[in-house]
């Protein structure tokens, strides 16, 4: 008690500054224990939700499942055992959390199945209006509900809202753009890259990844034509179609690509030149042949790339002049080269110079 | 004399003050990118990326100095990485154990020809380099070099990959299977910014159950030394680095798992071996590159908070005490060999806000609280102490800190909720209570061994590189 | 009853096509992970092994890889892999695999392949 008079007296008698930080102390330690109770709260929602996710998702797993295996085989119709199934899903997604549950689920199993019974959840989907859920999101506010619903459609493959899809074309948020541009791709494959002729936004190499996929998932070698693409302004489209271009083999648009050679953007032309190499294109040989020293060093590299697969005895005197470049690479390739051209020659100069990254690279081709 | 003490009293209130200011700042700005990264990823599909050999090169530079008891494990854990395009590059950095033979026999390693532009000088090969004759291992590069410390082992990875981007890692952590995946979207998904490299969370794995290289059940380990240091990483990785990361202004990428851009790094030459703080100097040394390039080019060093890389902690004060000490010196000689860019406008943001925040708060923090410690020692030796503004003071700094690291283990419940076990939440609370008095010290005692041992014991700093210095994390329950 | 082995970490698309087998017949043993999967042959010798390429620890090269040179059986295995992945499929095959599927798959074709494999 004695003490705490002291203490008492000591707060009476403190400056106003200690006063303060003794208010200070107050706050904070109110502060504390209102987040503990907020930790214990937060703790315990996130268990109890887990808890019921869990269960509904082991509910509708079954359900899904079960409903997969009662439709009848012979029929296009939904039989009535898969109606009950419908209705009580139905029923029991009535919060969105739980339309959100059921949608993963099904997804969970949409990602890895194709055929008759990939159909048939698509059809799931309609009948137990999630579609009209999806659709609902496309109207909030909120952009990353706008990419979920978005995805949503395109993984249960709803075609006819394509107009509303494409309202977003230019979206702020890349993320929206992204799932419009995978909805367009998913669903309409060649034909949905139409958009590529409208798109004023760089597409993200991810996104082009992304959509390179879905196209290859349609085992075709017949694809739009991409030459306009190739002389976009928009550099990303640029490096779309060169991909595509790589991919489905396009010696059609020989001509574009060798303007690409010009193009302002050093990367556009290191790519261009692999493409040509790529798909043999001889007519660009003799013109980076010439202009090989004014490249810069990427293409230069790129070239000795292309001209590794493509050599001929008309190039010797050019590999001969690179032999001793200064960069490992083209020094390295050079000498592979010749040393196929001209076993005799390559002998004769392998004592050409002593540096050792040089002898280094001669023992290496020599013995492989 | 009077006037003296007033100026000594109001710099430390400054310090304190300015200290718990930039807290609650970073506090705040880690806040709005957590939610803004929560909502950006929680509809990523990652699945076709992770199939598609467009996808972008990657190597793993997995350092190993005397790893035989686990080398096996862990390689396999690497080689189980959910990604198309990836390579493995163990470099056996001159160990005098039988890692090189295990792998052999594991993996049906044979020696290859093998031709490396040797762009960073390195210690040489010693024994050979090594492929699988077993498809299944394809991915495997294992390298046997002379003992050159856990820089110049990873240096000898960029020498050797022929991938576009590396990932280097400590051999001994635990990758989740899309780690790699996770780590190579920042790389991919900017459009206007280059990303030079990209850092991960590091958790702690002590007493966690791994089962077959996969993380199996996370647990909060009952060692107290461990669960400060799982306080004070959530605390730095959700609150502090999230928090840098929205400022672009990360000084320091984990050395247990980071992504780089191989063609910068090989261009500034590299992993520096003269440091313990390698991990940090390469990134300062790379963001200096950019701001020093002519067209000073958009560029950032991008940071997941995923809990992707899960690696042991110390749990024994000896090891602790020196793994900290090994991060002073390191800070010291990074902050030191990089002065120019402090205060320098030239260097924008890391020079104006990074490098002073880290100089003032990570570097001077110790030698502060010693001071702090010595004058109020004197104090008290003079019978000068005002009781009420000591008790006061160290309450609101106290509370400060509690509430601090409480708001960190909120951040986690949000995001990744790890700790899922009933319980673990009290437990957590009481060991924000009472991590100041079992950890903290120790970190401050280290802090000054560092400082000490680098300004007066050189033979320390540079004997601790050569023997030791592979990892982070030596221990192993 | 013929055994079958699958190996794969879709917990739902095991369910789907363990009901599926079992309805025609089959006792379906399954492994999520490679190491589980080598574990499940070597205890039980399936008649037919169906695995993912990619999972966790053990991929599903590597299995292929166990049972033809370290166990030296014959049984036929159907590797199922993400699309795009020709060049891991080819290495499959030079391991020892007898067929693929690209997912997504449809179920009624992998019934067929099994059956046909199996006959």
């Amino acid at each position: 008690m004695v003490v705490f008079n002291y203490f008492i007296e000591l707060f009476e008698k403190s400056d106003l500054i200690i006063e303060f930080v003794w208010f200070l102390i107050a706050m904070l330690l109110f502060l504390v224990i209102t987040i503990i109770i907020y930790l214990k709260y937060l703790r315990s929602t996130l268990r109890r939700n887990e808890k019921s996710k869990n269960k509904l998702e082991k509910e509708f797993e079954t359900a899904i499942i079960t409903y997969l295996y009662a439709g009848d085989p012979d029929s296009k119709e939904i039989s009535s055992d898969q109606l009950l199934i419908i209705e009580g899903l139905k029923k029991g997604t009535s919060k969105s959390y739980r339309k959100d549950i059921l949608i993963a689920t099904m997804l969970k199993l949409g990602y890895e199945i194709s055929g008759e019974m990939a159909e048939s959840i698509d059809k799931l989907y309609i009948q137990t209006g999630l579609k009209e859920y999806s659709l609902s999101k496309l109207k909030n506010k909120k952009w990353n509900l706008i990419a979920e619903g978005i995805r949503e459609l395109t993984l249960f493959e709803v075609k006819e809202v394509q107009h509303l899809v494409k309202e977003h074309l230019n979206h702020p948020k890349s993320e929206v753009r992204s799932e419009m541009q995978l909805y367009l791709v998913n669903l309409f494959h060649f034909k949905g890259l139409d958009f590529l002729n409208e798109i004023k936004t760089p597409i993200s190499e991810w996104d082009q990844i992304q959509l390179l996929e879905v196209l290859q998932l349609y085992k075709t070698q017949e694809i739009s034509d991409i030459s306009s693409w190739l002389k976009s302004s928009n550099e990303s489209v640029v490096f779309f179609s060169l991909k595509l271009a790589k991919i489905y083999n396009q010696y059609g648009v020989k001509e574009e690509l060798i303007a690409l050679l010009q193009h302002p953007n050093v990367n556009v032309r290191v790519e261009a030149i692999h493409i040509i190499s790529h798909l043999d294109i001889i007519e660009a040989k003799n013109e980076l042949k010439t202009n090989f020293n004014t490249l810069d060093l990427e293409e230069q590299i790129a070239f000795f790339a292309m001209i590794e697969e493509t050599y001929e005895l008309a190039d010797k005197p050019f590999i001969l002049d690179n032999i001793l470049n200064p960069n490992f690479e083209i020094k390295y390739s050079a000498l592979k080269i010749l040393k196929e051209l001209s076993l005799d020659e390559f002998n004769s100069f392998k004592d050409l110079s002593l540096d050792p990254q040089f002898i280094k690279i001669i023992n290496f081709v020599e013995s492989n | 004399m009077q006037n003296t003490i007033l100026v000594i009293r109001f710099l430390f209130f400054l310090y304190g003050f300015m200290l718990i200011g930039s807290y609650i700042v970073l506090g705040i700005i880690s806040v709005i990118e957590s939610i803004e990264y929560m909502k950006k990823n929680s509809f990523v599909n990652y699945n076709k990326i992770l199939s598609s050999n467009i996808s972008p090169s990657i190597s793993i530079i997995a350092p190993a100095y005397n790893e035989s008891l686990n080398i096996i494990e862990n390689v396999r854990s690497l080689l189980s990485c959910h990604y198309a395009n990836y390579d493995v590059i163990i470099v056996n950095d001159g160990s005098k154990d039988d890692s090189l033979e295990k792998l052999i026999e594991a993996y049906n390693l044979v020696k290859v020809d093998f031709l490396i532009n040797e762009q960073i000088p390195t210690q040489p090969i010693r024994d050979g380099i090594y492929k699988s004759t077993n498809p299944a291992f394809e991915k495997l590069i294992v390298v046997d070099k002379e003992n050159g410390g856990k820089a110049d082992a990873l240096n000898m990875g960029l020498n050797i990959s022929t991938n576009k981007y590396v990932a280097c890692i400590d051999v001994d952590c635990l990758l989740i299977e899309d780690a790699l995946l996770k780590l190579i979207k920042p790389f991919l998904e900017t459009t206007d910014t280059k990303v030079i490299a990209a850092g991960g969370v590091i958790r702690i794995a002590n007493s966690c159950i791994i089962k077959q290289g996969k993380l199996i059940d996370v647990n909060l380990p009952k060692n107290m030394m461990v669960q400060g240091q799982i306080l004070e990483y959530l605390r730095a990785f959700l609150l502090g680095r999230m928090a840098w990361s929205r400022l672009n202004g990360l000084l320091v990428i984990s050395g247990a798992f980071g992504l780089f851009d191989k063609k910068i790094a090989i261009e500034v030459g590299g992993y520096d071996i003269h440091t313990v703080g390698e991990d940090m100097e390469i990134i300062v040394r790379m963001r200096r590159y950019m701001e020093e390039l002519e067209d000073k080019p958009k560029y950032k060093v991008a940071y997941i908070p995923d809990p992707l890389c899960w690696t042991e902690a110390p749990d024994n004060y000896k090891t602790f005490i020196s793994q900290r000490n090994r991060w002073t010196r390191g800070t010291i000689e990074t902050l030191r060999k990089h002065r120019k860019i402090g205060l320098n406008r030239k260097y924008g943001a890391m020079g104006l806000l990074s490098y002073p925040y880290w100089f003032l708060f990570e570097r001077l923090a110790p030698i502060v609280e010693i001071l702090g410690l010595l004058y109020f020692g004197l104090l008290v030796f003079f019978g000068k102490v005002r009781w009420d503004y000591t008790i006061a003071f160290i309450l609101v700094a106290y509370l400060f800190t509690v509430l601090f690291s409480i708001i960190a283990i909120i951040s986690e419940e949000l995001t990744y909720h790890q700790y899922k076990k009933k319980g673990t939440g009290l437990k957590m609370v009481i060991i924000s209570f009472t991590e100041p008095f079992i950890i903290h010290p120790f970190i401050l005692y280290s802090a000054v061994m560092g400082n000490i041992d680098y300004y007066f014991n050189k033979k320390k700093k540079w004997g601790a590189m050569t023997r030791k210095g592979m990892s982070n994390t030596q221990t192993k329950n | 009853m013929k055994k079958i082995l699958l190996a794969e970490d879709n917990s739902m698309l095991s369910l789907l096509l363990k009901f599926r087998l079992e309805k025609e017949g089959y006792e379906l043993l399954i492994a999520e992970n490679g190491k589980e999967s080598i574990a499940l042959i070597e205890e039980h010798s399936p008649a037919l092994i169906l695995t993912d390429i990619m999972m966790p620890f053990i991929s599903g090269l590597e299995v292929i890889s166990h049972v033809r040179n370290t166990l030296f059986a014959k049984t036929p295995i159907i590797v199922f892999s993400a699309s795009g992945q020709e060049e891991v499929v080819l290495k499959a095959f030079k391991l020892g695999a007898n067929d693929f599927m690209s997912k997504p798959f449809s179920p009624n074709e992998l019934m067929n392949r099994v059956q046909r494999i199996l006959r």
